[in-house]
């Protein structure tokens, strides 16, 4: 079987040239091939939400996708692209500033979540917000931080806006 | 942890049209090649090694399966590429079936629905299915497409037996196609599981209901149910029960006890065959009821 196909992935705004075999997920040629270990491998069966990366604008589980499928999309990560994601960086700081990080590693999957859902809803109620979380786990703080973290993230981006 | 193990070895194909699908399924063996729609499942199937195809069809990029239309009789046409998430998201559904969109919310997250298709829902025969229920209640067809051509099956004789469907000899599920509702009808899913969310059915009930409104009684009932025996299935018998009754405590008793003949769902970890039959009997009284009183709401509604 010829095993390694060429492929461009383009990952945070930036065109990779790989050579991966087909059966890799997205996951795997993120942080072991890209090295782009910011999303985070746990269950590997769509439970646990911490590999949730962004697919042209939509949230998915990076361990239930091929990354050969990925090419010709747009995939985001909780890396960020080199010039920064100012949407990305208000909502990291509101995590941080709202105790929505203990251990850590449900964090770039909450973040990612809260990208996309921040994008189509900028104002989301709490049910909003807890709906949007259904498909990710924290066995650390309880969940209570973190949708408070997600309704001031909605209002700094909001004050951004108005800016 | 064995969830953890990397995929079997596969060659992949992205065809890019139906007429692609069609030419690559048509000259495979058996077991020989994937289709891979979301891939939410088989992804999983792989991982465990229950599937080890030599080749993998990716049908992300078949745009001309991805649509949500009204057909030329009034009714819904889905093309099995559609996910849930743009199944949810489409005018149509929302304003005219409403149970489609109750039930693909309670599939999964946002991620899951974001990449999970309606044609792997159904193509999958898994008998915990959430949507086969209520496509089924909807009266739903399916489309079956190969190289020989197109064929369409009620969705109801879909289901031979566990984990199989009526497509064979390299046909794929192309589209679901769903009757205009009739006028003061009104549908219901009933999901019960042990969490709030992403936890597979343990029994699924659902229920459309006509009203009569001169009559005040049922004109037309279809049930079917998910994870309450080897296959989703439409329970025939307890329909005909009520078809033309009045909606008493005692007629909704004797459906929902038609109906637990008519199941016959397993003993697993998750709950065993008597707790089955127990929420069989009561999540049917309950689905009746509800579609009953959308149906009344919707009463005089332009459906
Ligand atoms: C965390 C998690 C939670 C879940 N929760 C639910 C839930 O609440 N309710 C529920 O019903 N399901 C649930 N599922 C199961 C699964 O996500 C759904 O059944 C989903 O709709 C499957 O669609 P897919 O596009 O991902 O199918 P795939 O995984 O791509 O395919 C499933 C099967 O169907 C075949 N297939 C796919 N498309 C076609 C086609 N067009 N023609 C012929 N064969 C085809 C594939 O070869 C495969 O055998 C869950 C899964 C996970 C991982």
């Amino acid at each position: 079987m010829r095993s390694l196909v060429e492929v461009t992935l383009r990952v945070n705004g930036i065109d990779h040239e790989v050579a991966i075999a087909p059966w890799r997920t997205l996951l795997e040629v993120l942080r072991e091939t890209l090295a782009l270990t910011g999303t985070k491998r746990s269950c590997g069966e769509g439970q646990c939400g911490t590999c949730t990366v962004l697919v042209d604008g939509k949230a998915v589980n990076a361990c239930l996708y091929l990354a050969i499928e990925a090419q010709g999309r747009d995939v985001r990560t909780i890396e960020g692209p080199p010039q920064g994601d100012p949407a990305l960086a208000e909502i990291q700081r509101a995590f941080a500033a709202n105790g929505a990080v203990q251990c850590g590693f449900c964090t770039p999957g909450m973040v990612m979540v809260t990208r996309a859902l921040l994008a189509g809803n900028p104002a989301p109620n709490e049910d909003e917000i807890r709906e949007a979380l259904v498909g990710h786990l924290c066995r650390c703080t309880g969940y209570v931080q973190i949708v408070e973290a997600i309704q001031d993230a909605a209002g700094r981006l909001a004050r951004q806006e108005a800016h | 942890m064995s969830q953890l193990r990397r995929l079997p070895k596969f060659e992949f194909v992205g065809p890019r049209s139906l007429a692609e699908v069609c030419a690559l399924t048509a000259e495979a063996a058996a077991g020989e090649v994937l289709l891979l729609a979301g891939g939410t499942d088989a992804i999983l199937q792989m991982r465990r090694r229950e599937r080890t195809p030599r080749r993998v069809v990716g049908l992300k990029g078949v745009r001309d399966l991805a649509f949500v239309r009204e057909t030329g009789e009034g009714g819904l046409a889905i093309g099995a590429m559609t996910t849930l998430a743009e199944l949810l998201a489409a005018p149509l559904v929302r304003s005219r079936y409403a149970l489609l969109c109750e039930t693909a919310a309670q599939i999964g997250g946002i991620e899951l629905r974001n990449v999970a298709t309606v044609g792997g829902n159904v193509a999958g025969a898994l008998p915990c299915a959430d949507l086969p229920p209520a496509l089924m209640a909807l009266e739903a067809r399916v489309k079956l497409s190969s190289r020989r051509g197109e064929r369409w099956v009620p969705l109801d004789e879909f289901f031979p037996e566990f984990g199989r469907t009526a497509a064979r000899d390299g046909e794929l599920v192309s589209e679901i196609g769903l009757p205009r509702p009739a006028p003061g009808s009104g549908g219901a899913y009933l999901k019960f599981h042990d969490r709030h969310s992403m936890d597979m059915t343990v029994v699924g009930v659902s229920a459309c209901v006509t009203r009569d409104a001169e009559r005040g009684v049922v004109r037309d009932l279809r049930l079917a149910f998910a994870s309450a025996a080897p296959t989703v299935f439409r329970a025939r018998r307890a329909e005909a029960l009520l078809r033309g009754a009045a909606l008493t405590e005692q007629a909704l008793e004797e459906v929902a006890e038609a109906a637990c003949r008519e199941a016959d769902p397993r003993t697993s970890w998750r709950a065993n065959r008597e707790y089955r039959q127990a929420l069989v009997r009561s999540l049917t009284k309950r689905a009746i009821g509800q579609a009953w009183a959308k149906a009344a709401a919707n009463e005089g509604a332009p459906s």
